[in-house]
């Protein structure tokens, strides 16, 4: 359970990030928080060349809100963002950090990493798609933006070349008529889900739903997103009706053949339940009118 | 536009190194600071146990599930088998042997004793630093919460309850915080040595020239891991004692094991010693400074410090006095000398007695010099562990057949 011998650059800018991925030619593989890539060299399920720490890199630790957006930095701890007074205008994100992995490796595991690495039952990529967060990623021809929703493209697969560092990503600041619902059923604390939902409402003025969205994680190759405005408008966010209206939807988006922990059926029930009232909840904190976050 | 303090990654040194390379890594590790030179694929946690002798981190899954090698880093707990040493450049990590000192234990380390909180103690180390996390970061977490917070460790001996119950009580006696780790003054570091792993360590540079001109031996804070005193009678005049006393080359190769290389002027100089027990094979390469020579006293200090091939530290605080007797000389030597980590672990008792063993075969051989004018003929090989362990045990069996009080 040793990593296989690598040639490690740890550059101060992030060009030099760059070239060095370059450089190694597609052998090359970024750490950040090593959360999830050193188990698997450990396992020597992956024998990269060369891997191009990030953590020197200047810039990348800031962690600051720009306008209405918040931006994380690549370098930016997951546990710094669940503290952090600024990320409290991000209200999903404070309620789904709790719920990845446990503390000792928030200290170290990165926002950015987690995306970059892209399991499909975690909880980050789930709130970026739900927020359709916008990352940035740089490469040897600079920076360019994409949308959460089309950085996924499958289990540990993203839009991500093996030269490009994520270099950034920004949230949307939640307004006063919007709220959030975040919750994951797994087997321990701290453990990947067997089905989580991140539920997102905004209501008008007058307390009509004018947009709600559900992500669900877990239960596919990726994380999917479903804009569910009509439904828990007609509903009027009450949870037993919510769940009845799922079932459709639900019955589509669990795209798995269930595994050893839990079965396809037990999936769909689950994540019914979780959206119900994680939509039901988003609701209430949107007619409330505060965008806090509270349990 | 606003930022939080991001927190000190001052040390964070741009670095390139091939694969078959290794990189240098400057870190604080429970208060000493410390200087390794690794491959970039050697965990924290093997740095820890197999480089700095500090073996209380244990490894269980080595791949961030148990949580058995759950250390502090920067303040924050972590998994020392998911960060590369090399990362660890300029930050400051603190251990279970950190947490507090056999005879002064840590509030937590109290608790989980008297809680019956260690079963079979493997998981112990990680539950602790995990839950010193958790009381310095979220001091009001209720009992009901513990068992999620305290998810990310695994017994295996099932003690949950028993350590839930310690935590507990813990942070009810600390309501204003729990203290600050408190065994992270500056201390000597023991390495593994023997070419025991696979990695390559940074050897030593030879002391010589200005660099060492410049030393300072800076003694660790805090009590010695050993405090010796051995007093022996010599059956030679004080004068011929004091001759040998005064000659800082004779008196080195009375010293078992020792060898003096260079004189670096202004009573520095450079040796070598060798130390072998049972297994474990140091070899010192240091350099001892002469603080005190004062005939009419008959005092001799020195302060020495030695790195071993591990890449630790060990130092020691050495006082000979000589006083005439009727019957000749009486010498005493004091001395005091700080380790951790592997030799430490031997049990203090053990490592007394070996360095009291030491002290009498050098008394013995201040004497020889002393008679004959000569430094006794050293082969530079390491005194024999096994002479002096045997004679050590010879010893206390004899204490045991005796009457306390009786003549040796
Ligand atoms: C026992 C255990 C339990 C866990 N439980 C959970 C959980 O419940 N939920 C969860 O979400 N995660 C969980 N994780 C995963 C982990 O904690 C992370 O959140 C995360 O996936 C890793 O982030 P990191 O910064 O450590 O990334 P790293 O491990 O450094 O990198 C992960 C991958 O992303 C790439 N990468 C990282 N940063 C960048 C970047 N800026 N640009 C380009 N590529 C990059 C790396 O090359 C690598 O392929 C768990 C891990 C362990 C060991
Ligand atoms: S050994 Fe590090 S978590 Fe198991
Ligand atoms: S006490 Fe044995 S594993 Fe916990």
């Amino acid at each position: 359970m040793k990593a296989a011998p690598f040639a490690y650059a740890r550059p101060a800018a992030l060009s030099d990030a760059v070239a060095e991925l370059v450089d190694a030619d597609g052998g090359g593989k970024v750490i950040a928080g090593g959360q999830s890539l050193v188990p698997v060299l450990a396992m020597r399920l992956a024998r990269p060349t060369t891997l191009v720490d990030i953590n020197a890199v200047t810039g990348l630790d800031a962690l600051r809100t720009v306008g209405d957006r918040l931006e994380v930095g690549a370098t930016v701890r997951q546990r710094r963002v669940e503290h952090a007074p600024e990320s409290a205008q991000v209200p999903l994100l404070r309620l789904a950090l709790p719920w990845v992995g446990h503390r000792e490796l928030r200290s170290r595991g990165t926002v950015c990493g987690s995306l970059a690495h892209a399991d499909p039952a975690a909880e980050l990529p789930a709130v970026a798609c739900c927020l359709d967060a916008e990352l940035t990623l740089t490469g040897p021809e600079g920076e360019r933006p994409v949308r959460a929703r089309e950085f996924f493209d499958g289990a540990m697969t993203t839009a991500l070349r093996p030269e490009d560092v994520l270099s950034a990503i920004s949230f949307p600041v939640a307004g006063a008529r919007e709220g959030f619902g975040f919750a994951e059923i797994a087997r321990r604390h701290g453990d990947f889900a067997l089905a989580g939902a991140a539920a997102h409402v905004r209501v008008d003025d007058d307390g009509g739903v004018s947009a709600a969205t559900m992500t669900a994680f877990g239960v596919s190759d990726r994380p999917v997103t479903r804009d569910l405005t009509s439904l828990v408008r007609t509903t009027g966010g009450d949870q037993a009706e919510l769940a009845g209206a799922l079932d459709e939807v639900v019955r589509e988006v669990v795209d798995t053949d269930g595994d050893a922990h839990a079965s396809n059926g037990y999936r769909r029930r689950l994540l019914r339940a979780l959206a119900a009232r994680e939509l039901a909840k988003a609701h209430r904190r949107a007619v409330r009118g505060t965008a806090e976050v509270e349990s | 536009m606003t930022s939080t303090e991001e927190p000190v990654q001052e040390g964070l040194r741009p670095v390139r190194a091939e694969a078959g390379e290794t990189v240098e890594v400057r870190f604080t590790v429970n208060g000493t600071p410390a200087v390794l030179n690794l491959p970039a694929r050697v965990t924290l946690a093997d740095a820890l146990r197999d480089h700095l002798g500090l073996t209380g981190t244990h490894v269980g899954c080595e791949h961030g599930v148990c949580g058995m090698c759950t250390v502090l880093v920067d303040g924050e707990a972590a998994r020392a088998c998911l960060l590369f040493a090399c990362q660890l450049d300029g930050a400051e990590v603190v251990t279970v042997e950190g947490l507090g000192r056999p005879d002064d234990l840590h509030p937590l380390q109290e608790s989980f004793g008297r809680n019956h909180a260690l079963q079979c103690g493997f998981c112990t180390p990680g539950f602790l630093l995990s839950s010193y996390d958790l009381l310095s970061t979220k001091p009001e977490v209720t009992d009901e919460e513990l068992p999620a917070e305290l998810s990310g460790v695994i017994c295996r001996c099932t003690g949950y309850r028993n350590i839930m119950t310690a935590v507990s009580e813990t942070r009810a006696a600390h309501p204003e915080g729990i203290p600050e780790p408190g065994n992270c003054a500056r201390r000597a570091l023991v390495g593994r040595s023997g070419g025991q792993s696979a990695t390559v360590v940074e050897e030593p540079a030879e002391p010589s020239g200005e660099t060492s001109r410049n030393v300072e031996i800076v003694l660790p804070e805090g009590d010695p891991t050993i405090a010796v005193q051995v007093d022996t009678a010599l059956d030679v005049p004080f004068d011929q004692v004091w001759r040998v006393l005064d000659d800082v080359h004779v008196l080195a190769r009375c010293l078992p094991g020792a060898e003096l290389t260079e004189e670096l002027g202004e009573q520095l100089y450079a040796g070598r010693a060798r130390v072998a027990v049972g297994p474990i094979k140091l070899s010192f390469h240091g350099i001892a400074r002469v603080l005190e020579q004062d005939r009419d006293t008959g005092t001799i200090r020195v302060l020495a410090q030695g790195q071993d091939t591990g890449g630790a530290q060990t130092q020691a605080d050495i006082t000979l006095r000589a006083h005439a007797t009727a019957a000749g000389t009486e010498l005493r030597a004091d001395a005091a000398v700080y380790l951790t980590g592997r030799i430490a672990q031997f049990g203090r008792a053990l490592a007394g007695d070996i360095s009291r063993r030491m002290f009498e075969q050098f008394a013995d051989s201040v004497r020889q010099a002393a008679t004959t004018g000569e430094a006794p003929q050293q082969s530079h090989a390491a005194p024999s562990a096994f002479r002096m362990m045997f004679g050590t045990l010879l010893d206390r069996i004899k204490r045991i057949g005796r009457p306390r009080g009786g003549k040796s």
